[in-house]
């Protein structure tokens, strides 16, 4: 049944009690019989050759069981990862098996495992390890890595040069009025609160067990099937929560591998808890950035060109390419011209991943900031310069956005947020001593659709039981699949189980690209369908039942929990009426793994606008930021309270972005100095003020029959820009390098 | 993290006794330092003597004077609070809640955070080669690498750390004095002789000798020190290491200024008293021409690196900042 209303029911989370009672258990929380603990060895170098490695000391310490290194470790079957497999069987990043040679490509490279009894053991034990290096001069940033550097044409299909006419003219053009100003973000680090971690327990040589902290239950075991060689059937992976992810638990990543590996040869299962500073080197980051946008306008504010040429960092253990421009430039304002390019420069540092909102994070920023430049250079109101370019149609596509919302969402913000009072002059605003900036930008995030497949059962007594092999990565998907599911079904939210995070269940795609609603929530509603088909069939051979010898092609739910004729509804009966009288306790039914549907006549797009206000001391200046406004145009919002945390969320991560984000390597040996939450900054409470989030539009029936078009991870798009918007406002000074730290304002 | 045996002390002449019978032995405090760094492995005591029992957590009014006492085992958490240092340092106060998490500070001991050692990543992270302080002659990582948080005052080629401590910013501001008990009796140690700026050896951070407990640190009495502010300049609003710190005091007579006390922090291997500017100040108006010229007159001898020149101005502003708010104070 198409719910229209654009906000679904302010539920609570329904595993709270078990998070804040502890009962919720996390992939390394399972208690495995005979569990070995597992600690590493890292390279200090970020390239050359291991020439020795001593291990004797390790070896001999007390409790050590194993001690793997690139000499003795069982080569998996699989000699790298990536080559050829679809996403849809597991995604792997850093392509190069953990311990396959010799060869160091970054500070931080596993190179040695220790497996003991218990954790301190192990930890100890690694210390002893002693390693000798032939190394060699590293590509470290990308200024150097210039002649390595590469143009690539796409990523996942999706062109990242995309152009539209050609943008030189105009932006040669002297009558015209422009904008060319380069943007740089740092490499940032994902820092869920809990870190990657697996236990794995072998069942003799063919059978595998795996406790996971992931994104991709069924991606972790199809690449485990691949590369031990085994039955898709006899790996199991189990991964009830995760304590947030953002990206860096999508990939299977060496970790995971290690610990399959030191099970194997340690002949017991093995935990591999990451230590926080790992976190930092062997699970992805988000790449640092330099873009430089050139806009040229008319002086009435009309873009005539975009050109976005991002620089991005890229590795030598496998292929990352963060699409700056084709995510951001591409899509969000209608230009006459457009121009996006991309080079990526491989450097030996750790692989950068996708981290929330990858390419459309660092994108809209840079993007965004220069439209509120090309703002003062017009005397236009930022806000009417985004209106006077609005894009009714995908600007390469040509056709139009689907039940996109912005205009309302800038409006809303606006009048929210007091927008109208705003003294256009930087440097003019104050609160006392203090400088007041208010600053805005456009948030947007593409609408992704994946496969998955649900199981669903329902019972005589009136439960349903529903089962994907999807995730909730702390995000609420518990919550909101079992509003989905109620409302699918028919059943009562109350009696609804919705269940996830093991792979013995129907697929379910990464818990990536803001997918898993719409994804998830699509195959609910087919399950549902199927599972009202099959109860219709039951009814229609029952001579009891009011819709005896009806046309089960005639019969639809017509209420929460009743089918009847669609053309006469006062012909009906109850689910568990009809399950009765035919003598089963329970029915289920699965629905098909299909290809999405590909609608060309629309594009599916998430937008979005921030308002924000800041006060800046002018002696002394740290910035603060005193008020969020955001307004959200994403479709159906299943689950209102946690719809409106993820945005929060994102803000969050936002500011951090704008304010305090950053991985600093040490510029000769390349290995990060701060790779702990001391002295990695993100925000703290002291640091949020209250976020006042808003949704707009409608449901998206266009795009899924959920109507909803994800919302993990437009809340993080734009807010940086809207941040140092208000910086610049607040004291005309422009900063265009996140994070805007003190000393940058002095 | 390195194998080690633990005992618990019952009084300080134990304590005493047991740390002096073995040199690598370590009094254990709140812990959030050392722990932290025995499990990076650059601290790696045999031995631990947790001196948690013994009966040094109080606060006490000096007798004779308006000073106080601050036992070696008070929790920056209860010393913030205490009575005594709200109405007489509430620089100590300001100092101590500006540091750390409040469940950091409900551990961390007085004597534990005069001790606390420094946050330079080459010394905190023994994967790093070079740090003088560890490895003595094996260079310093942080002169020619990522040296935002690093030292402008006082540093030497052999070492450009700094000392993290907030609270230890305002003891130095009030002429504190360090008590402490060692196998020849108690001795005292006037604040600014307890912290070593680095010279040729970093990693002799104090001059407390490796067998002396610290027993108290006695604050004498600084009636003017009611006026008195903490100002922390960090990167975000709780919960970070002080870019720029500043103690300040000020005893006015008529708009004129009849005694001062500045220190800084995050400048410098030692919480760093500011005499030169202390000195420029005395005899003056209290107005923003009078406070510039006497952060001028500290921060001339001041010296940045890559990426911590910014603290050189920072630190400027933050003392002129700092001056006028306690010259504002009623
Ligand atoms: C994440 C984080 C953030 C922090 N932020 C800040 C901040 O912003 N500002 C700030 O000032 N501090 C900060 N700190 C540091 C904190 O203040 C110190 O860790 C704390 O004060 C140390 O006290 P402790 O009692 O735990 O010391 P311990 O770790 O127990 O001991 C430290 C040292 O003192 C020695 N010791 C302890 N007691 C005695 C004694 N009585 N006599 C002789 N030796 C003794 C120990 O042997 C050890 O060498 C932070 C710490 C962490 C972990």
């Amino acid at each position: 049944m198409a719910n229209t209303n654009i906000l679904g029911p302010a539920r609570s989370r329904v595993d709270g009690p078990l998070k804040v009672t502890g009962r919720a258990k996390y992939a390394v929380e399972f208690e495995i019989p005979r569990c070995a603990h597992a600690w590493p060895v890292v390279s200090t170098i970020s390239k050359g050759t291991i020439t020795a490695m001593d291990t004797k000391a390790a070896e001999s310490a007390p409790g050590v069981l194993k001690v793997l290194t690139h000499q003795n470790a069982p080569q998996p079957t699989e000699a790298s990862g990536g080559g050829g497999a679809a996403r849809s069987e597991g995604i792997r990043i850093e392509e190069r098996n953990p311990l396959s040679d010799d060869k160091v490509h970054y500070a931080g490279q596993f190179i040695a495992l220790v497996v003991a009894q218990t954790l301190e053991q192990a930890r100890y034990a690694a210390s002893l390890v002693k390693v000798n290096y032939a190394p060699e001069a590293p590509l470290l940033d990308m200024a150097a890595a210039r002649k390595e550097s590469e143009k690539p044409k796409k990523n996942n299909d999706e062109n990242v040069q995309p152009k539209k006419g050609d943008v030189e003219p105009a932006l040669a053009n002297h009558i015209l009025l422009g904008v060319r100003q380069t943007y740089s973000t740092p490499t940032e680090t994902h820092n869920p609160i809990e870190m990657s971690g697996i236990i794995a327990a072998w069942e003799g040589d063919r059978k595998l067990t795996v406790w996971n902290a992931t994104q991709f239950v069924k991606g972790v075991q199809s690449i485990l099937a691949r590369t031990y060689g085994l039955d898709l059937e006899n790996v199991r992976v189990i991964c009830p929560f995760v304590g947030g992810a953002f990206g860096c638990k999508g990939a299977l990543w060496p970790h995971e591998l290690l610990a399959v590996m030191a099970a194997k040869a340690a002949g017991v299962p093995v935990k591999f808890h990451l230590p926080r500073r790992e976190m930092f080197t062997t699970t992805g980051h988000r790449t640092p950035t330099v873009q430089e946008i050139s806009l040229a306008a008319t002086s009435k504010g009309k873009l005539q060109a975009i050109k976005h040429v991002s620089h991005t960092a890229g590795a030598f253990v496998g292929d990352w390419v963060e699409s700056c421009g084709a995510r951001s430039s591409a899509v969000m304002y209608a230009s006459e011209a457009i121009k996006v390019e991309e080079t990526v420069y491989p450097l030996n540092v750790a692989i950068p991943t996708f981290m929330r909102a990858p390419g459309e994070c660092p994108g809209v920023y840079a993007l965004e900031c220069a439209l509120d430049e090309l703002s003062y250079v017009l005397s236009m109101d930022p806000v009417e310069v985004r209106l006077a370019n609005h894009a009714d149609d995908h600007p390469l596509k040509g056709v139009p956005f689907s039940a996109k919302h912005l205009k309302e969402a800038y409006q809303v913000g606006a009048e929210k947020f007091g927008w109208s009072k705003r003294n256009p002059r930087p440097d003019t605003m104050r609160d006392g001593d203090l400088k007041v900036g208010w600053g805005m930008a456009t948030a947007t995030y593409p609408a992704h659709k994946m496969s998955a497949a649900a199981k669903a059962t329902l019972f005589a007594d009136g439960r349903a039981v529903v089962q994907c092999a999807t995730h909730d990565l702390g995000t609420g998907a518990y919550t909101a699949f079992t509003q989905i599911s109620s409302e699918q079904l028919g059943v009562p939210y109350e009696k609804v189980t919705f269940e996830l995070g093991k792979s013995d269940f129907p697929f379910g795609p990464v818990a990536g690209g803001s997918n898993s609603t719409g994804t998830v929530g699509t195959a609910i509603h087919d399950a549902a369908q199927m599972l009202h088909r099959a109860l219709a069939e039951l009814a229609v051979d029952d001579a009891q039942s009011p819709l005896h010898r009806a046309k089960v092609n005639d019969i639809a739910m017509i209420a929460p929990g009743r089918l009847g004729l669609k053309k006469d509804p006062n012909k009906s009966d109850n689910f568990t009426d009809i399950l009765k009288r035919a003598g089963k306790n329970a029915i289920a039914v699965q629905s098909k793994m299909e290809e999405p549907e590909e609608d060309k006549k629309h594009a599916f797009q998430s937008w979005g606008a921030h308002f924000c206000e800041v006060k800046i001391d002018p002696l002394v200046p740290r910035v603060q930021v005193t008020r969020v406004v955001t307004v959200i145009n994403c479709g159906r919002v299943v689950t209102a309270k946690l719809a409106r945390s993820q945005i929060i969320g994102g803000v969050v991560m936002g500011i951090g972005m704008a304010l305090h984000e950053a991985t600093e390597y040490d510029p000769k040996t390349g290995m990060p100095v701060n790779p702990n939450l001391a002295e990695y900054h993100v925000p703290t409470n002291a640091d949020i003020p209250e976020i006042d989030v808003h949704f707009v539009g409608e449901p998206d029936f266009a795009f899924n029959p959920i109507g909803a078009r994800g919302i993990g991870e437009i809340g993080i798009t734009g807010i940086a820009a809207a941040v140092a918007n208000a910086v610049y406002h607040a004291t005309g000074k422009r900063i265009r390098d996140l994070p805007i730290t003190p000393d940058k304002l002095l | 993290m390195n194998p080690f045996t633990y005992s618990r002390a019952a009084d300080w002449q134990g304590a005493v006794h047991d740390v002096a019978a073995d040199p690598s032995a370590k009094f254990l405090g709140g812990g959030t330092n050392l722990i932290d760094l025995m499990k990076m492995g650059v601290e790696k005591p045999d031995r631990l003597i947790d001196i948690n029992r013994l009966p040094l957590a109080q606060v006490e009014e000096m007798p004779g004077s308006a000073g106080i006492r601050i036992g070696a085992l008070v929790r920056n958490s209860d010393l913030a609070e205490h009575p005594l240092v709200t109405s007489r340092y509430p620089v100590l106060s300001e100092a101590l809640l500006s540091g750390a998490s409040p469940q950091l500070r409900n551990l961390a001991t007085t004597a534990g955070n005069l001790l606390q050692r420094t946050r330079c990543y080459y010394f905190y992270d023994p994967a790093f080669p070079m740090c003088n302080k560890r490895q003595p002659g094996s260079g310093c990582g942080a002169l020619e690498g990522y040296n935002r948080i690093h030292a402008i005052l006082g540093q030497s080629e052999q070492c450009i750390a700094t000392h993290p401590s907030d609270m230890c910013v305002a003891m130095a501001a009030l002429d504190a004095v360090v008590r402490v008990q060692g196998p020849k009796g108690e001795r005292t140690i006037p604040f600014a002789d307890f912290h070593r700026l680095p010279g040729d050896t970093p990693g002799v951070e104090t001059n407390l000798q490796p067998n002396e407990l610290i027993t108290a640190v006695d604050l004498p009495a600084i009636p003017f020190a009611t006026r008195s502010h903490y100002l922390k300049v960090r990167d975000r609003a709780s919960y970070a290491f002080a870019l720029v710190s500043v103690a300040a005091a000020l005893e006015l007579e008529g708009g004129n200024i009849k005694s001062a006390r500045v220190a800084l922090g995050g400048v410098a291997h030692k919480p760093w008293r500011a005499t030169k500017t202390e000195q420029a100040l005395i005899g003056k108006k209290a107005d923003p021409e009078t406070f510039r010229a006497a952060a001028e007159a500290e921060l001339a001898a001041a010296k940045g690196y890559k990426y911590n020149s910014f603290k050189i101005e920072l630190a400027r502003r933050a003392i002129i900042q700092a001056l006028s708010t306690v010259a504002k104070m009623a």
